[in-house]
């Protein structure tokens, strides 16, 4: 009889899983206790078990939002119908502020999480989008497709200080350093949860978990197996570029081969026309037009290349080329050149294109598993840094191995990034300027024809006008052959002198490990972990300072957290987590960050919490590397050995020329900018009072490591139906990283001991006067004290009979003198106040739902290498309604972003952000 | 219970209200340079509402050798009652030309130099490509249209300015008058008189009974004249006695009912483009024609009689050797071939060897400290300095600057002493002028000098200032108006714009 025992007779267990309303409930998991066995419900909320385990055994069922249940299987064949009761947002698992899991409500640190339930609801474009309701989350708008998440302030688009991790991989761009919104991520009808813990989570995640962390999670094929997909199609519609199609669509198949063996595929298309970005207003904030001399369009290029005329006239009367003394007829000032509209430099095609595909191996068909994942990507989209990029044909891979059980995992993975078709577009704007006419002979004809308009009876403004157009004459226009062959000529030439190509072949190799001995000790939860990281930068010299070859370099860190929970009475249990990391990267000095928190949980509906945590971050690739020459500086990276790589020839001025011996031109690097340079804020004080006693020397130190102490309290609870999730926190700055624009003179000392030979005239002055120096952009740390703070809070209900509603306001406060540092930028780019409302109800009517959104921003001062500028305030509404049809197994939402159709933007120098209307359709969307 | 959930709720969605924050306010003002807020305007204890001027050429606008609209409306006073009248300043009248053609014409005709049969007050002169040229030889049908006799403006005006005008000029009586012409009056005064032709530019100013005044170029042509014309005699300086007289009852007049007012000092006229355009040693040569003025067919006849005179006077007369060989070497003319030949002139402060021989005229070399005019740049090119001596009207040698420079100096410490017994502003215009002929001036975004078409502050003629100047002109007068009244047009920014005064007048211009 031994022998039927451990017969492999199976057991089937099947039943209905509902709500507390009779509502079936699709996509519910069902566990055997104790294994990863397990299956879903389907779309009429059933579901069939079957295991080769005999009963008795006991099965979990959960489901998002609703209170998990444990039930006991008797027999086989046995039916379970399960009426679910409903939970709130805080009894939702979370594994990521812990590294393993929990509930948010007993999280020691401010966690947010959109899951299945929050995509089927959201009214924005997509689940990405839908993150921006949630409370402390900044979505700054690169593009329709290109949306960068901050949580705590100090963004730009080059978000280095916050990670995007998906099933464990950061997928930021090598290049970069910082991910493409989802351009490149993950399908929507994969994502099994998306997490977010806002704030430095450097203790467990390393050195670019700074200012916070996005993960993302995949259904493992073993859970949810089959095909689904969706198609939304849909309008954008903007002022500037009128209304377009717009499409999207994700299929997933995933299929379960047998209990050691399953895999999916998952792929992915989108097809768009981004915001127009056609802003004509001075980028630098004078109020100028193209009437102005020199006007410097927000989204027009070439008309940053800018001189002084009247060092042009002295040239040319150097040259012979205009009457001796004539230069006393035209005026010090800059003058520009004619730029081109952005929407002549792109056709705004958003798209992507992204697969995935993992193959799952369970040998002992329990949870040690082992997983090969790829995923490649390929878009365009526009990317705004120091200046706006057209991100085209950006490819993007990804492979991990990785190896895991409930109690550790191993895992190593490479990314890779190819720049494509990429080009910048204000340089493509500056040389097909220059591809018709050369800067000096532009200007040149400019100044001639200044002169003689002059003499001819004009007054200045005459003159000006009566110069550009003489100069204009002949210029390409848009449209026309000649402008189309520079304009092809500029984006496949990678020399930023005369082309725009953005050219790039970087890679990161990566490996973590952790183990967790909760299973082995009693006494606490204790893990341990490791990761190592490898950067292989490889732009060709056109980004960074790589023209002999990669330049490669490594990090390593190692942590450890313990955890313990106390009974200190029958009311309260505190829950202490520690934790402390170690991480060396080859270049800097090792650092620990250490992380204490404290949670006390009171009558099961009150949890407070605070928490100590020190963070770190690395200069970025960019920060250390890069030798970019943007137009109005080089950017400069501060790592030792960078700044003597970037070597470039510069004309010289007469009298330079004649103080250098008769060279006419200099090849200079960039140490200069790290060791003898002026502010550039002193040098234009100086420019104005002619007084040397205005300039400062700058001389900025390479960079170094940032740190920031973070200190938070929050409270989560239930009080009379409403839930309530609110926290504060204080993030003090050490060592920020920053730019500081400096100028380095071609020649003397900026302590000014050198003089002209015979002269009391410093040299430097004189290479200053005589323009000849250059501008960098340099990548330092601040001594100047920066901190910041702010709060969030969100109290969310049951209104109406089964209305959700929930508000959150968060706050956000840069406290930093401005004045007392006037070359310094925090780009702290966040509105103090933000208000966000949330209102529907999933069963309006039988199948029937909606879900409108509201958000307000308060105004903000939007600094970045780009432009500066002010963002004012705005307010979005978004709506959806969805049917269900059970027997097609299908969801149809129909949506609208940006209903009061009042345009806005997050950020200085993008498009403005229109309505988008669209109809999804998803199907078996469990 | 359920109420109260919905007021928190509301409370906590509508209890926000954008508020401004100090961080914001910096970041955006340190983007935002340059529009810093200026103070308003305060024209402080001076009273604007009834500005006349009193002037020469400057003070009419008189430039490019011409008096015309266009050029009128540039005149300095005028530019600053544009700034007056945005507090309280009254209406700015001035006897406004009739074309822009500039020049003069009587009774329908050109008026003509008796002794030469020149015009007399032609047009203006315009920028030909690389230098000045008169009107008339780009556009040869211009003709002045501004007839003295038959179509002068009705006055009263504000600007009393009179092109020619010397000190005591401007308190006589009778300048005015057509009657006294050519003889006793300035066709520019005979167009302010109208009914009372027997009026004086003083008479004319103080029967407008002035709030305000402007009081420049007195003295201008006092010393100006004998510049011009090489301090040949035919033009002399005022005596300072003259001046001091004329000056004293101006201002006496001018303030009279406590008006306030400015005035301004007298600049080296030496400096302005006239006198230092034609280099001293402009002259390139070919060996033959440098061989033959030396010959004896040339000057070396001169220079062996000099010698031979030298030497006589030092036989028969206390001369030393020593003093005579200096002399000798001063007065030797030679030339080289190739460029640099200096300029051969009469400079009658020479020792007079005529008396020895009739042939040894006061002729010596320029050198550097010598001053030639621009009116004797066409005459080089014909032989003049070389084949020919140049006139004394061509040059100023040293003696001749001295004799300006102490008359100048005289003259601007009286200006300065009635302008502080006065309490009127002083306008430094002497400084100003140094500042832009040494090491030039910035003008807003200009860097101005006196250089002759490109110095951008000097007009064609060479004396007068272009439109460009008179506006830094005009900035002065306020600065110092500022000083003196407690005003503030230089502070709150009302003050000229270089770039909107032009340095030209286009020839298209009618």
């Amino acid at each position: 009889m031994l022998f039927t025992v451990i017969s492999f007779a199976q057991t089937t267990v099947k039943g209905k899983i509902t709500d507390n309303t009779g509502q079936p409930l699709p996509g519910a998991n069902v566990i055997i206790e104790g294994t990863t066995t397990g299956t879903s419900s389907d779309f009429d909320g059933m579901y069939i078990l079957t295991t080769d385990q005999a009963p008795p055994f006991k099965i979990i069922i959960s489901y998002t939002g609703f209170e998990t249940q444990t039930l006991d299987v008797t027999a086989n064949d046995q039916t379970i119908d399960v009426q679910l009761k409903e939970g709130n947002e805080l009894d939702e698992v979370v594994i990521s502020a812990s590294r393993t899991p929990e509930r948010i409500f007993e999280s020691p640190v401010t966690v947010e999480r959109f899951g299945l339930k929050e995509i089927k609801n959201t009214p924005s474009v997509d689940f990405y989008d839908g993150l921006e309701n949630l409370k402390g989350v900044d979505i700054n708008t690169n593009s329709l497709t290109f949306k960068s998440i901050n949580t705590r302030g100090f963004a730009t688009f080059a978000n280095t200080r916050f990670m995007q991790l998906v099933d464990g991989m950061d997928n930021s761009a090598p290049a970069l350093n910082f991910p493409l919104g989802n351009l490149l991520g993950m399908t929507e009808t994969d994502v099994n949860s998306v997490e977010l813990l806002p704030g430095a989570a450097s203790a467990l995640y390393g050195a670019n978990a700074f200012n916070g962390i996005l993960f993302m999670r995949s259904k493992s094929p073993f859970d949810n197996q089959g095909i689904s997909g969706y198609i939304k199609r849909g309008i954008t519609s903007q002022e500037a570029a009128g209304d377009n199609d717009y499409t999207d669509l994700g299929i997933r198949m995933a299929y379960k081969f047998s209990d050691k063996f399953a895999a999916k595929v998952n792929f992915g298309y989108l097809k768009g026309t981004d915001w127009a970005a056609t802003s004509v207003e001075d980028k630098l904030n004078r109020g100028l037009t193209r009437a102005d001399i020199d006007y410097d369009g927000i989204n027009v290029y070439g008309d940053e290349v800018s001189t002084d005329i009247n060092g042009v006239a002295q040239l040319l009367e150097g040259l012979g080329l205009a009457p001796a003394g004539s230069s006393a007829l035209v005026p010090s000032v800059d003058v520009s050149r004619t730029g081109y509209d952005e929407r002549d430099l792109t056709n705004y095609n958003a798209e992507s294109i992204k697969a995935d595909w993992g193959l799952y191996f369970r040998p002992w068909a329990d949870d040690f598993e082992i997983q090969y994942v790829g995923k490649v990507g390929s878009g365009n989209t526009i990317y705004q840094g120091a200046n706006r990029y057209n991100i085209k044909n950006f490819f993007l891979q990804q492979h991990k191995l990785e190896i895991r059980n409930d109690n550790f995992f191993v895992r190593g993975y490479v990314t890779e990034d190819k720049a494509g078709d990429s080009y910048d577009m204000v340089f493509t704007g500056i040389n097909i300027n220059r591809a018709w006419k050369d800067d000096n002979t532009w200007f040149g004809e400019y100044v001639a024809e200044y002169i003689g308009a002059t003499l001819g009876g004009a007054t200045d403004t005459q003159a000006h006008d009566a110069a550009r157009v003489a100069a204009d004459t002949g210029r390409f226009l848009p449209g026309t052959p000649e402008f189309q062959n520079a304009f092809n000529a500029s984006i496949n030439d990678p020399d930023l002198t005369t082309g725009s190509k953005f050219q790039d072949n970087s890679k990161i190799y990566h490996g973590d490990a952790n183990y967790n001995f909760s299973h082995l000790w009693d006494v606490a939860d204790v893990q341990v972990g490791a990761s190592y990281r490898r950067y292989r930068l490889n732009s060709f010299g056109t980004i960074y300072t790589d023209t002999d070859g990669p330049i490669n370099y490594s990090e390593v860190g190692v942590y450890t957290q313990i955890q313990k929970s106390l009974e200190l009475s029958d009311n309260v249990e505190m829950k202490l987590t520690g934790s402390l990391r170690y991480d060396k990267s080859e270049l800097f000095d090792g650092f620990f960050s250490p992380r204490l928190s404290a949670g006390f949980t009171v009558n099961e509906n009150h949890n407070f919490r605070a928490s100590f945590q020190t963070g770190f971050r690395n200069p970025t690739t960019q920060d250390l590397y890069i030798g970019l020459d943007v137009g109005r500086a080089i950017l400069i990276g501060g790592a030792a050995d960078n700044p003597a790589r970037d070597i470039r020839n510069y004309g010289l001025s007469p009298t330079g020329s004649a103080l250098l011996g008769g060279q006419t031109s200099i090849d200079f690097d960039g140490t200069g900018a790290y060791n003898n340079s002026f502010f550039a804020n002193s040098v234009t004080n100086f420019a104005a009072t002619g007084n040397p006693a205005d300039l400062s020397i700058a001389n900025s130190n390479l960079a170094q490591p940032e740190q920031v102490s973070s200190f938070e309290v929050g409270y989560r609870g239930k009080v009379k139906g409403f839930i309530i999730d609110a926290s504060a926190y204080y993030n003090a700055y050490k060592d920020f990283l920053a730019n500081e624009t400096v100028i380095a003179p071609f020649y003397g000392d900026v302590q000014l001991t050198q003089n002209i030979p015979g002269t009391s005239t410093p040299l430097a002055v004189a290479a200053i006067a005589n323009g000849d120096f250059q501008a960098y952009q340099t990548y330092t740390n601040s001594d100047a004290d920066v901190n910041s703070y702010g709060a969030a809070i969100q109290v969310s209900t049951k209104i109406f009979d089964g209305f959700d509603i929930s508000a959150n306001y968060t706050y956000a406060k840069l406290d930093f003198d401005v004045n007392a540092n006037p070359d310094f930028r925090t780009n702290f780019n966040t509105p103090e106040h933000k208000v966000k409302v949330n209102f529907g109800k999933t069963e309006l009517f039988k199948n029937f739902g909606f879900n409108v959104a509201w958000r307000w921003s308060d105004n903000y001062f939007w600094e970045a290498s780009f432009g500066d500028g002010e963002i004012p305030a705005f307010n979005v509404l978004d709506a959806q309604v969805n049917y269900r049809i059970p027997s097609l197994k299908s969801t149809f939402k129909l949506g609208a972003t940006n209903l009061l159709q009042d345009e806005y933007f997050t950020a200085f120098g993008t498009g403005f952000i229109g309505s988008q209307y669209y109809l999804s359709w998803t199907i078996n969307n469990l | 219970m359920k109420k109260i959930k919905y007021i928190a709720l509301s409370l906590f969605a509508l209890g926000f209200i954008a508020c401004e924050n100090d961080t914001l306010d910096d970041l955006r003002d340190r983007v935002n340079q340059g529009t810093e807020d200026l103070p308003d305007l305060s024209a402080g204890t001076a009273d604007f509402s009834n500005f006349v001027s009193i002037g020469a050429s400057f003070t009419a606008g008189f430039t490019d050798n011409g008096l015309f609209i266009a050029s009128q409306e540039n005149s300095f006073p005028n530019i600053m009652a544009t700034q007056f009248s945005k507090i309280g300043g009254g209406t700015y009248t001035q006897p406004m030309m009739s074309d822009n053609f500039g020049g003069l014409i009587l009774g329908g005709n050109p008026v003509l130099n008796p002794a030469n049969g020149e015009r007399l007050f032609a047009e203006r002169l315009v920028f030909g490509g690389a230098g000045p040229v008169p009107l008339q030889s780009i556009n040869p049908v211009a003709m002045s249209t501004t007839d003295f006799a038959l179509n002068n403006p009705t006055g009263p005006f504000s600007n009393l300015g009179v092109p020619g005008a010397k000190s005591f000029h401007m308190i006589a009586p009778g300048y005015g008058n057509l009657a006294n012409f050519p003889a006793a009056a300035n066709p520019y005064a005979i167009r302010l008189t109208g009914a009372t032709p027997n009026a004086s530019m003083l008479d004319l100013a103080v029967a407008q009974n002035p709030t305000f005044f402007t009081l420049s170029e007195v003295g201008g042509n006092d010393v100006l004249g004998y510049a011009t014309s090489g301090g040949d005699g035919s033009n002399p300086i005022t005596d300072t006695a003259t001046f001091d007289f004329a000056l004293n009852a101006l201002v006496a007049g001018l303030t009279a009912n406590g008006s306030k007012g400015a005035i301004g000092n007298l600049p080296d006229i030496t400096s302005l483009s006239f006198f230092t355009t034609v280099d001293y040693n402009p002259v390139p040569l070919d060996a033959a024609t440098a061989g033959f003025l030396n010959s004896a067919q040339g000057y070396g006849a001169y220079n062996a009689g000099i010698v031979q005179a030298y030497a006589f006077l030092v036989a028969t007369t206390p001369l030393t050797q020593a003093e005579a060989d200096a002399e000798i070497a001063q007065r030797t003319i030679t030339f080289a071939a190739g460029e640099g030949n200096a300029v051969v002139i009469v400079d009658e402060d020479l020792r007079d060897l005529t008396g020895i021989n009739m042939q040894l005229q006061n002729f010596r070399q320029a050198t550097s400290d010598d001053l030639v005019l621009l009116t004797a740049g066409s005459l080089i090119p014909q032989g003049g300095g070389t084949a020919t001596p140049l006139a004394d009207t061509f040059v100023l040698t040293p003696q001749e600057q001295q004799e300006i420079a102490t008359a100048t100096a005289a003259y601007n410490s009286s200006i300065s002493a009635a302008a502080n017994a006065n309490g009127l502003a002083l306008v430094d215009l002497n400084s100003i002028l140094v500042e832009a002929s040494t090491t030039g001036i910035a003008f807003d975004d200009y860097f101005l000098n006196t250089d002759l078409v490109f110095g951008g502050l000097v007009s064609l003629d060479g004396v007068h200032l272009t439109a460009r100047g008179y506006a830094l002109m005009a900035n002065a007068f306020l600065e110092a108006i500022d000083e003196t009244y407690g005003s503030n047009f230089v502070a709150s920014g009302n003050v000229a714009k270089a770039g909107d005064f032009p340095t030209n007048y286009s020839p298209l211009l009618q």
